[in-house]
């Protein structure tokens, strides 16, 4: 397993873009520590701010990570990255494949635009986790999101494709989006705004918009499939998906395709 | 007296030199403010680029309102000047159009050209409303707010809500005016918002003319824009930290950067009022001010007002363009255009904020270690 210790919390914020497995078993510990990840003039290296132990083995593990590391794991194409502490914004951008755990919180933006491969914060998740950042097409586009904690505003604003799963999440969740799937214990207000398509579940949630209206009591049998499907991931949300749901059908300002679904009660 | 080091009197040779001394042993300074004329706004820009600072307009956040709609799936506008002398129905979102004048001048008359010419104006307000002084037809905005409003009146404009509703008769105004115009302040109504009433608009132009109307900050945001568009083909809030303009909205909003620490120098630009924030004081700064008392930052250089001691490029409201403004009297002697004055004397009048700016980058581009050397984290 390869590590890259971080020795003192960074200067700067520090981007660390296409630091994965992969790329680390091409290169030498020399090689490696003269990797750019600083942001300001000073250029900082990976070796200024990391002690580095690589062993070309496909996990990547980051310890003492904090705040200020940016794009952990972005563009992962396979293989695991585990990080021990928090990270900053756009954890896993436009990640592929393979797993990026972080044991921490993340930053804004997490999981935006990533294709593949799961991504799993076991604390919280600033705003915009799967959403698209400022002008981009999609937020999460297919890979898997699980959000131990709480997620800020705009849980999967603009999020196309993939599935997210969070313990609770702020104002407006699922806005904008294209299509995908969001199942959360809770969530706030407005939920959905301008939704086109997607799926929302949420055991609780704040106040509706008025262009989101009922459709009465459903039993789906895609319901009982994405269940089954969420059974290993996170059992508490396959047990939500098993109860009785109403369905509530939006955003109808615009397309009007997307739903949320929340317990019979 | 037209400069300080903290809080004391100097001459400005001095100030120009503290300045260029605080930020060349920076590591990530920002630019912030900007509320200037086009010229000032540039050098700042330059001067970002040679010292890897990071820029955000003092209006920042409500540009970023509209421009991140804009940039998620654009925008059909008009100008004040092209509403008043088109349009037949003006709808207004919200409280801060009524803070405006353009209400009030818009109300004073009808349309005079296009397909619209001869009708009648209607205006209409939504979620806000006038003191009773020009005449309109108010709709509430609903519980929900506004941005739930814009929303439900674009289901109603497209048909995908049916039956008596309080906004269905908004929506069929807007349906059957020729030339509609949407009022809106982005600050108050949201990048979700300001979004969905450019997606409501452009579903109304399916079968009629209808144009959204952003009411621009007064801090020249909408010139700053611009500037930053022409120079980065980005958005303001860029940084110059790698060599190249990076954009990034979160990362280079100055107060989360000062808020999180990550700022170690800033320069304000002020040639025009603009509200000094709070970080200014925990931040080792230099001012650009056109109205200085001196006390501000740790380094103050008064500069000329545009429109007042020196004509410049300032953004004009009811054209929505950048436009030049004649000065209010005799533009004083610009410094860069004096090359035999003697280094440390006194300069006669007070510079536009470009030529200290020019002078900054002129001693930093100069200075041994314009990339300070690097320091393990």
């Amino acid at each position: 397993m390869s590590t890259l210790t971080l020795r003192e919390a960074p200067p700067e914020r520090l981007d660390l873009t296409g630091l994965d497995p992969a790329r680390l078993a091409g290169l030498s510990e020399a090689e490696a520590a003269r990797l750019a990840v600083g942001t300001s003039r000073r250029g900082l290296t990976l070796g200024d701010c990391f002690a580095i132990s690589l062993d070309g083995s496909d996990c990547l593990r980051i310890l003492g990570a904090t705040d200020r590391l940016d794009r952990v794991g972005a563009g992962l194409a396979a293989g695991r990255i585990v990080v021990e502490g928090d990270v900053g914004q756009r954890l896993g951008a436009g990640m592929r494949g393979g797993t990026l755990t972080v044991s921490g919180s993340a930053g804004p933006f997490a999981g935006t635009a990533a294709t593949g491969g799961t991504i799993r914060i076991a604390g919280d998740a600033a705003g915009s986790a799967g959403g698209a950042v400022h002008g981009a097409a999609a937020g999460l586009d297919g890979a898997t999101l699980v959000i131990g904690g709480s997620a800020g505003d705009r849980l999967g604003d603009r999020m196309r494709a993939g599935l997210i799963v969070a313990k609770r999440a702020g104002v407006h969740a699922g806005a904008r989006m294209i299509a995908g799937t969001i199942v959360a214990d809770e969530i706030g207000d407005y939920p959905g705004y301008g939704m086109r398509r997607g799926t929302l579940v949420a055991a609780r949630h704040g106040a509706l918009l008025p262009t989101f209206v009922e459709t009465g009591r459903q039993d789906l049998v895609v319901l009982r499939l994405l269940a089954k499907s969420l059974q290993a991931l996170a059992p508490e949300a396959a047990a939500l998906l098993r109860a009785p749901l109403r369905r509530y059908s939006g955003d109808l300002a615009t397309l009007g395709k997307g739903e949320l679904f929340a317990p019979v009660g | 007296m037209t400069a300080w080091i903290n809080g004391q009197a100097v001459v400005r040779d001095e100030a120009v030199a503290a300045a260029a001394a605080l930020l060349a042993g920076a590591r990530s300074p920002v630019f912030a403010g900007l509320c200037a004329e086009t010229a000032a706004v540039q050098a700042a820009f330059d001067l970002a680029r040679v010292i890897g600072a990071s820029l955000d307009p003092v209006a920042g956040s409500s540009l970023y309102a509209d421009l991140g709609a804009l940039a998620s799936g654009g925008a059909m506008t008009t100008t004040p000047a092209e509403a008043r002398g088109r349009a037949d129905l003006v709808l207004a979102l919200g409280a801060a159009p009524w803070a405006s004048d353009i209400v009030t001048e818009l109300a004073a008359e009808g349309p005079v050209r296009g397909r619209a010419a001869g009708r009648s104006r209607t205006l209409l307000a939504l979620g806000g409303g006038g003191d009773g002084a020009v005449q309109h037809i108010a709709y509430p905005a609903g519980e929900a707010g506004l941005a739930a409003a814009i929303g439900l009146l674009r289901g109603l404009v497209a048909g995908r809500i049916a039956g008596p509703h309080p906004l269905a008769d908004l929506a069929a105004r807007l349906r059957e005016a020729l030339y509609g115009v949407v009022l809106y302040d982005p600050a108050e109504i949201g990048a979700l918002g300001a979004e969905m009433l450019n997606g409501l608009v452009k579903d109304l132009n399916e079968t009629t003319r209808c144009f959204a109307l952003p009411l621009g900050d007064p801090y020249q945001g909408r010139a700053v824009a611009q500037v930053a568009a022409w120079s980065t083909g980005q958005g303001p809030r860029v940084g110059y930290g790698r060599g190249h303009p990076e954009h990034d909205p979160w990362r280079f909003d100055a107060e989360r950067q000062a808020a999180a620490g990550e700022v170690d120098a800033a320069l304000w630009l002020a040639s025009l009022p603009a509200p000094l924030p709070t970080w200014i004081r925990t931040v080792p700064t230099v001012a650009l001010l056109g109205e200085p008392k001196g006390d501000e930052a740790r380094v103050v250089i008064g500069v000329g007002v545009p429109g007042e001691a020196l004509g410049a490029a300032l953004w004009h409201p009811r054209r929505a363009a950048i436009a030049w403004q004649e000065p209010r009297q005799e533009p004083r002697q610009e410094p860069q255009q004096d090359p035999q004055r003697e280094p440390g004397s006194p300069l006669p009048g007070i510079s536009p904020a470009a030529a200290i700016l020019a002078e900054l980058q002129a001693r930093l581009a100069a200075s041994p270690a314009p990339h300070p050397e690097r320091a393990s984290c």
